[in-house]
This record gives C-alpha cells, sequence and structure tokens, in this order.
C-alpha cells in the first residue's frame, strides 16, 4: 500500500489523523491516532504496519525525524513505547506487551555540558523536543518473538527469531534465535527446544 | 491549567498532562516549587498531606510518576524519562500486625483511626541527573551530580557524581557514551 493523505481513522476518540507518510495495511488494526501524536518522521515511509497486524491503546510511535518504524505481518503491540531515530524493525507474528519501551536512540547526550545546551534551547522550541541528533542504532526484532510488559529494549539490540523476553527485563545485548531471557539486566535463562522452533522450516 | 494554591512555578515553565495533579494532597506551603524553563509533560505529581517537592530549572520530564509523602528534591537540567517512577517512602509498613492496622486505617470502614508510622525518607537528584524510562528510584536514594540512570534500572543505593548505574538492583557500569 503506498501512502496517501493524512487521514481519520473510523470511530477514533482522539482527534487526530494519521499521517501522511505511515502505511497501514487495509487488514491491519490501529486503534487510535493519539499513537501518533508524537510522530515526526520525515522519511518517505516512516511507519510500516503489515497485513493483520494491530496496535492497541497506549502505543507510541514517538519517531523522530529520520526514524523508520516496520512493524511485520499478524504482529500484535498492545500498548508500547516506540522512540526510534533510526530504524526500528519488528518482524511477523511478534508479541509486544504493554509499558514495553524499545528505544534505539537515548535522545539526549551522555556529556553533562552537550546536554545542559539542548535542555537550554528546548523550552525555546514549539513543540518542545529534547533532540539532538545523538545518531541512533537500528533496533531488529525477528519473526515470532514475544516481549514481556515493562521490558525495555536498548540501542542496537538484535533479537532473534522465536525467542522470549520476560516481564521488566532490560535488554542490552543481541539474543540469539529461540532463547528465553530474563532479567535486568536480561540473561539468557534457556534454549528453546527444536520441536518448538516453527520458524526454522 | 489551573494550579493548586500551593504550588509555585516559574516563568517559562509548561506543565501538560491530565494527570499532573489528580494526586496531589499536599498541604505543604509551598507543596511543590518547580523553577523555571521546565517541561513537566504527563508528569503525576502524586504528593502526601505531608510532602514537599523542589525542582530546579531547565528540568525535562516526560510522564514521570513522583510520588511524595516526605520531601523530593530535584536539581536542574534533571531529565526524567517516560514512566520512571520516584518514590520517598513505602507507602505502607513492612510488620505484619503494623499492615492488618494500616489496611483497615486505609478502608471504608476506618472511623477516624489513624494510620501506622511508615518509612519514608527525603530523595534528593542532583543537577545534571539523567533518568531512562521505566528507571525506578526508591527512598533514601541521592543520585549524585550528572549521573546517568539506566531505562530499568531499579534504584536503591546513592549514585556517585558522575556515574552510570543500570539493573535490578542498579550497580555502577562501565562509562561507555551510548
Amino acid at each position: 500500500m503506498s501512502p496517501a493523505a493524512a487521514r481519520r481513522l473510523e470511530g477514533d476518540w482522539y482527534p487526530g489523523a494519521i499521517p501522511a507518510n505511515v502505511s497501514i495495511d487495509e487488514t491491519a488494526y490501529v486503534q487510535t491516532s493519539f499513537s501518533f501524536h508524537l510522530y515526526r518522521s520525515a522519511e518517505p515511509e516512516g511507519v510500516r504496519i503489515g497485513r493483520g497486524a494491530s496496535v492497541y491503546l497506549g502505543t507510541m510511535f514517538d519517531v523522530g525525524r529520520q526514524g523508520r518504524v516496520a512493524i511485520g505481518a499478524f504482529t500484535l503491540v498492545n500498548g508500547a513505547r516506540i522512540v526510534c531515530d533510526a530504524a526500528i524493525e519488528i518482524g511477523d507474528c511478534c508479541l509486544i506487551s504493554w509499558n514495553v519501551v524499545l528505544m534505539d536512540t537515548y535522545r539526549l547526550p551522555r556529556d553533562v555540558v552537550k546536554r545542559r545546551r539542548v535542555l537550554q534551547r528546548v523550552p525555546r522550541l514549539d513543540p518542545r523536543r529534547a533532540e539532538t541528533g545523538v545518531p541512533g542504532r537500528p533496533i531488529r526484532i525477528g519473526p515470532n518473538v514475544w516481549i514481556g510488559f515493562d521490558a525495555c529494549v536498548l540501542p542496537g539490540v538484535t533479537i532473534g527469531a522465536g525467542s522470549i523476553v520476560g516481564a521488566r527485563s532490560v535488554v542490552s545485548a543481541d539474543v540469539p534465535p529461540g532463547t528465553v531471557v530474563a532479567g535486568n539486566p536480561a540473561r539468557v535463562i534457556r534454549a528453546l527446544e527444536e520441536g518448538q522452533a516453527p520458524w526454522r522450516e | 491549567m489551573k494550579l493548586p494554591e500551593n504550588v509555585r512555578v516559574g516563568p517559562g515553565t509548561v506543565i501538560t498532562g491530565d494527570h499532573a495533579f489528580k494526586r496531589f494532597l499536599s498541604r505543604s506551603s509551598p507543596g511543590l516549587t518547580i523553577g523555571e524553563h521546565c517541561t513537566m509533560d504527563g508528569t503525576h505529581f502524586a504528593v502526601g498531606a505531608e510532602g514537599r517537592i523542589q525542582i530546579g530549572d531547565y528540568c525535562y520530564f516526560t510522564n514521570a510518576v513522583l510520588l511524595c509523602e516526605l520531601e523530593l528534591r530535584i536539581g536542574s537540567y534533571v531529565v526524567i524519562g517516560w514512566n520512571a517512577t520516584i518514590a520517598d517512602t513505602d507507602f505502607h509498613p513492612i510488620a505484619p500486625a503494623d499492615r492488618i492496622a494500616d489496611a483497615i486505617a486505609c478502608s471504608p470502614l476506618a472511623a477516624g483511626r489513624p494510620r501506622p508510622p511508615i518509612a519514608r525518607r527525603a530523595v534528593v537528584i542532583e543537577d545534571d541527573v539523567w533518568i531512562g524510562p521505566n528507571a525506578t528510584i526508591l527512598k533514601g536514594v541521592r543520585l549524585g551530580r550528572g549521573s546517568w540512570i539506566e531505562p530499568g534500572a531499579l534504584v536503591v543505593h546513592d549514585t556517585l557524581p558522575g556515574s552510570r548505574v543500570g539493573g535490578n538492583p542498579a550497580r555502577p557500569l562501565e562509562d561507555a557514551a551510548p
């Protein structure tokens, strides 16, 4: 589906619109345009939502000017905070729970002097956005990944196909395919068995 | 936005969101002081009767949850990420008998019974601290000047100035600039 003009969602309680450069498959479900009220991607396709995917209330596309988010077919996003200045790719048939943070950028520099400079500029902006061009590092989430509630996935992380991230985990390193990880910082708990890995076929 | 009468806000500070003062019950004078040029976006100021919060200049909070029964002292240039929680109290007593008394005192049948004492200790966040989304800061903690709290960290100990901490419980991390 090619991007069209900004458009309203049917029965949306929020008086906003889906931005023109957001592609939503006609079989996908997006609950409310409120999910896009922080969205400002200027990319040709800032968000792509695949066939049969669903994006529920509480999901926030906090996508910067150069951010690109792709959500695969049949993936369920049930209220995640997606902070994207580079690229966040979520595969097919993933389950993303509530209050999950997927961030490909820290937005502000670690250096205190540079950070102060940004914070002094923010009040003069409308809307007030603390952005700096700190380079993002893309997040890739393979197909059939399940992420539990309140988990954080940090910049540069790749999560392999079929893996499970436990609730409240903080994932700062890559997760191999077919693995259960949990904890803060997240550690490998166990591998899923071969027979449980249909994604390999 | 209509501010409670015991809230002082400096010039250039903007408070947005429907929940800012839904749980603001402070009778302190002032109960909340915010300096100049701050951005308080969707932040909850959940302050109990005796609580007071002080915030410096040029702070930027996104949907932070501030739970205060005693004192939160926050410096300038502090950034708090989405859904991060800061609490200066345990909310309820630890000892089982006290908790029974507290459950009754909090119930519709309290009939004026006072609540038992509850542990609370001020939280101090010094200048230039960055707190990531989903992080939690618990009572009595002092975050040293310029410390960096990773997303999802649960902080129960003081942090050294300029340090970077993460994990549950939060521990010092190698200071690779993210």
